[in-house]
């Protein structure tokens, strides 16, 4: 039975406890490290073509560098860097999604690992099922698909509500309408 | 959803582990014993994770480069109103002595090359004596806390080698025949002591 991966989220103790210490080097390392990637795909999930992701990612990095620099909160920098991502990426696109740089189901079709050992049916299928996931996460609305992929990156709500500036009770009805629509497309 | 109990925002916030302590007490053992629920539970999973899988699947650019930056990025202070805080009133006054150190008047040596006096001005050197609106070049070991409010000067031939060794060199390095008794006029500033404070060469031939 599939239990869901979303209920084995680790809960990562985002606490820097070593910029208390001021060694901050080391923690941006870290979090550049995690958080690289995952930011990344965040903002191909928006529409954001790859090189302007990998720009925005590095500008952000440099203002968490400023960030640290000036002793700013360092309460949960993994949220602080979601919304300067998300912000940067905005200022550089008036809206997010397909109107600007490509819909999400023109990305190229999944490259996972654990498709080696897949007959060519069961890929054709997976990448079918794929296609149709992201033709379907096309039509949910820019809230929505934030939502649902920052939660997908393990955020919990009140994080996802602080990356996109939102109340807690917002970022739970745009998760649970978007998954209601999803479900309903596919 | 079937189930008269429990709504789908209920469910989804039980599978993201956002419930609140109230709800923590019935909704996790509601869903564990309902069928309805559990099925629909396994149906959110499904969406969920065919997301995360588009989510992955997302292409990314990385060049060796980008992480490099982050490598040699230099160590990151203290905020600056917590270092003055902490340290803020050692390192004033850590700063002021150091400022104190470095425009305190001190001894200094004329370059080592010899260039005659009329190259040289007196007023230049940092550590003359102004006396009556005349220059005098200080001598070492002189004791500069001695008061030069009612000074004498006196006119005097002074032996150029023994200006040589106060740093002022009025000959040209040569290795030829020295000039160890040649004498130039000079004033020389005496302090209350009787003990030559300064020199002020007059006449150069």
């Amino acid at each position: 039975m599939n239990q869901g991966r979303l209920l084995t989220f680790p809960a990562v103790p985002w606490k820097f406890e070593s910029v208390e210490n001021g060694n901050n080097s080391r923690v941006l390392l870290e979090l550049y490290d995690r958080e690289q990637t995952p930011l990344k795909r965040y903002l191909a999930m928006l529409g954001v073509d790859p090189e302007t992701a990998r720009d925005v990612v590095q500008e952000s990095f440099l203002k968490l560098h400023e960030h640290l620099l000036g002793g700013g909160d360092q309460g949960n920098l993994r949220a602080w860097l979601y919304r300067v991502v998300h912000n940067n990426a905005r200022n550089r696109q008036t809206s997010f999604g397909a109107r600007n740089t490509g819909r999400i189901d023109d990305l190229p079709p999944s490259a996972n690992p654990v498709a080696r050992d897949e007959s060519p049916e069961q890929k054709l299928l997976g990448q079918e099922r794929e296609m149709r996931m992201r033709q379907a996460m096309d039509q949910l609305s820019d809230a929505q698909r934030a939502c649902l992929v920052l939660r997908t990156q393990g955020l919990k709500y009140r994080e996802i509500a602080a990356s996109l500036d939102l109340s807690v009770s917002t970022v739970g009805e745009n998760v649970q309408r978007g998954l209601e629509r999803l479900r309903e497309m596919l | 959803m079937k189930c008269q109990l429990l709504t789908f925002d209920l469910l989804v916030r039980a599978m993201d582990h956002e419930l609140s302590p109230a709800e923590m007490e019935w909704v996790p053992a509601h869903i564990a014993g309902c069928s309805e629920c559990s099925h629909e539970r396994e149906s959110i999973a499904n969406v969920s994770q065919n997301i995360e899988t588009v989510v992955n699947s997302a292409p990314v650019i990385e060049y060796p480069g980008d992480r490099a930056q982050w490598v040699v990025v230099k160590p990151i202070r203290h905020a600056p109103d917590r270092v003055m805080r902490r340290f803020g009133w050692g390192m004033a006054i850590a700063a002021t002595l150091a400022i104190g150190i470095i425009i305190a008047p001190k001894p200094r040596t004329l370059p080592a090359e010899r260039r005659p006096i009329t190259e040289q001005p007196l007023a230049a050197v940092s550590n003359a004596i102004e006396v009556d609106g005349e220059t005098f070049v200080a001598l070492p070991y002189s004791n500069p806390d001695l008061p030069t409010s009612a000074p004498r000067i006196v006119q005097m031939q002074v032996p150029v080698s023994s200006l040589a060794d106060i740093g002022l060199g009025l000959e040209q390095v040569t290795s030829e025949v020295s000039n160890q008794d040649r004498t130039v006029l000079a004033d020389v500033l005496l302090g209350a002591d009787g003990q030559p404070l300064g020199v002020h060469v007059v006449s150069w031939d």
